[in-house]
């Protein structure tokens, strides 16, 4: 049987609350698994951007330098990734004495770190497809009004790439949400984590694991949603005619 | 069609203004030579049909004129500069010395192609805002009034929030010419801009090319409308095998073609 009444007494700290402390009140549960997604997200975004752009540079260097890094990315678990900088880099005296150590030695950091490029390799190839995409007759147009190549970038190309690659990011947004859930193997207590900890203190599994899937469930429910509404407001021109 | 009157159909002497002068323009791809030394003047108010049957490098040769296509030789003036060219060490053909000088000379030979090319992502009136505000720096508000004041000209009305994806054929092409009207150029080049239409669409193109023309606008159209080349244009060059074959005033050069193959490619098209 469920035990519902787990599930409802432990509902507050899924949120990142806790007995005593107010609902999300701390850096935990859905704040730290929101936290995490955004910031990496967001870097992974704006890394993919010029990335995208220099995987599709003619200069070979250029863009096989962003090929190796997008296919050493997508080619590895990010399990693997975190774990590589979490406790591989430990490992190094030269690491540990340099400045970066204030920051590897948090596991905060080094989660946003490991999912920030693992998704900016995901997007720099998505983004990178649509650049290729984009109608040569539309480049030409730019030319022949005088545009210069960084203007034609800025205006045409990239407004365009990203807008074509909204649907297949938002399939990238969904499974960054997902992955975010180990960040609890590097000690984070995200929504995963706090499932485990839970399980842990009351040896009920199912209904922490069961509470923490609603959560991702709903997410996932929400930011299609949202990727629906976008599609509709800057896609609206691949949209077949109203009337 | 109804013939036009030129102002400056007549005057071709010294006092006339030059809008466009390009010379001698070779071009090849590989071994295939396309272009072997076309040449063409287009003085104020002139408006010049390029015929000639595909694969005679019309088309190229229109597109070397603003470098779209990078000629291996010749020499390109327009607005009163010449187009500085040098050799591009990729692949033996020249471009432009000087891209700024390439991207102003560009914004003055406005061009309008065979596939219309409007940016797809943009609505009516972004699209043709757009070159304005961001090449040119034309003020948004007054782009915009611009914008509006040539889509009347060419007869489009209620549609500045669509996309080019929801207009005809002949509508998109007529709103890429009022891109091309909204940067204000000294000439306008056309390439093909009805081959890709639904026959009942051409009609509406034709008809704002021709208004154009009679406004006195300086323009240089690959066509295969034999009637808009004999009423609307007051010289026609016929290319054949990247070289003229003939050029000269419609009336005589299409009514009473003296080279032969020039006879053969009107005889093979209807009108």
């Amino acid at each position: 049987m469920i035990d519902a009444n787990l599930m409802i007494e432990n509902f507050p700290s899924f949120l990142g609350g806790g007995s005593g402390q107010a609902v999300l009140s701390t850096s935990d549960g859905l704040i730290l698994t929101l936290e995490l997604l955004f910031y990496s997200l967001l870097g992974g975004l704006a890394l993919s951007i010029p990335l995208g752009l220099m995987r599709v540079s003619r200069n070979r260097l250029v863009s096989g330098a962003v090929w190796l890094y997008t296919y050493v990315f997508r080619g590895t678990p990010m399990l693997v990734q975190l774990f590589i900088i979490y406790y591989g880099l430990s490992q190094f005296e030269a690491v540990r004495e340099s400045w970066a150590w204030t920051y590897l030695q948090e596991a905060y950091f080094c989660a946003l770190l490991a999912f920030t490029l693992n998704t900016a390799a995901y997007t720099t190839e998505i983004i990178a497809g649509q650049i290729r995409n984009t109608h040569w007759g539309e480049i030409e147009a730019a030319k022949a009004m005088g545009m210069s190549k960084w203007l034609m970038m800025r205006r045409i190309v990239i407004p365009a790439a990203l807008r074509r690659a909204l649907p297949a990011y938002s399939n990238e947004v969904v499974m960054m949400l997902q992955g975010t859930s180990i960040a609890g193997l590097v000690t984070l207590a995200d929504v995963t984590g706090v499932a485990r900890r839970i399980y842990s203190d009351t040896y009920m599994p199912f209904e922490p694991f069961l509470m923490a899937g609603l959560i991702y469930l709903a997410f996932t429910f929400l930011f299609v949603w949202l990727f629906k509404l976008a599609e509709k407001r800057w896609l609206a021109y691949l949209a077949p005619r109203k009337h | 069609m109804k013939p036009i009157e030129h102002p400056n159909a007549t005057s071709t002497g010294l006092d006339s203004q030059v809008k466009l002068h390009v010379a001698d323009i070779h071009k090849s791809y590989g071994s295939h030579e396309v272009l072997k030394g076309v040449s063409l003047t287009a003085h104020a108010g002139d408006v010049i049909s390029i015929i000639g049957s595909s694969g005679s490098g019309k088309s190229t040769f229109l597109r070397c004129i603003n470098l779209l296509e990078q000629p291996n030789s010749g020499k390109i003036f327009a607005a009163g500069e010449e187009l500085q060219l040098v050799p591009d060490s990729r692949h033996g053909a020249l471009k432009a010395g000087d891209t700024k000088q390439l991207a102003r000379l560009r914004t003055k030979l406005a061009m309008v192609f065979q596939h219309f090319n409007l940016w797809a992502h943009m609505t009516v009136l972004e699209n043709i805002i757009e070159a304005p505000v961001h090449v040119l720096g034309v003020p948004k508000d007054e782009a915009i009034a611009r914008a509006r004041k040539y889509l009347e000209k060419v007869g489009l009305k209620n549609v500045e929030d669509k996309y080019p994806s929801h207009m005809s054929g002949g509508q998109q092409q007529r709103v890429a010419i009022a891109r091309a009207l909204a940067m204000e150029p000294e000439v306008m080049l056309f390439d093909e801009p009805t081959s890709a239409l639904d026959p009942e669409l051409v009609g509406e193109v034709l008809r704002v090319m021709q208004d154009l023309a009679r406004e006195g606008r300086t323009m240089v159209v690959v066509t295969h409308e034999m009637g808009f080349a004999r009423e609307v244009s007051n010289h026609v060059i016929f290319l054949h095998q990247g070289r003229i074959e003939e050029q000269g005033n419609p009336k005589e050069v299409l009514v009473n073609p003296k080279s032969e193959r020039l006879a053969q490619f009107l005889s093979g098209s209807l009108k």
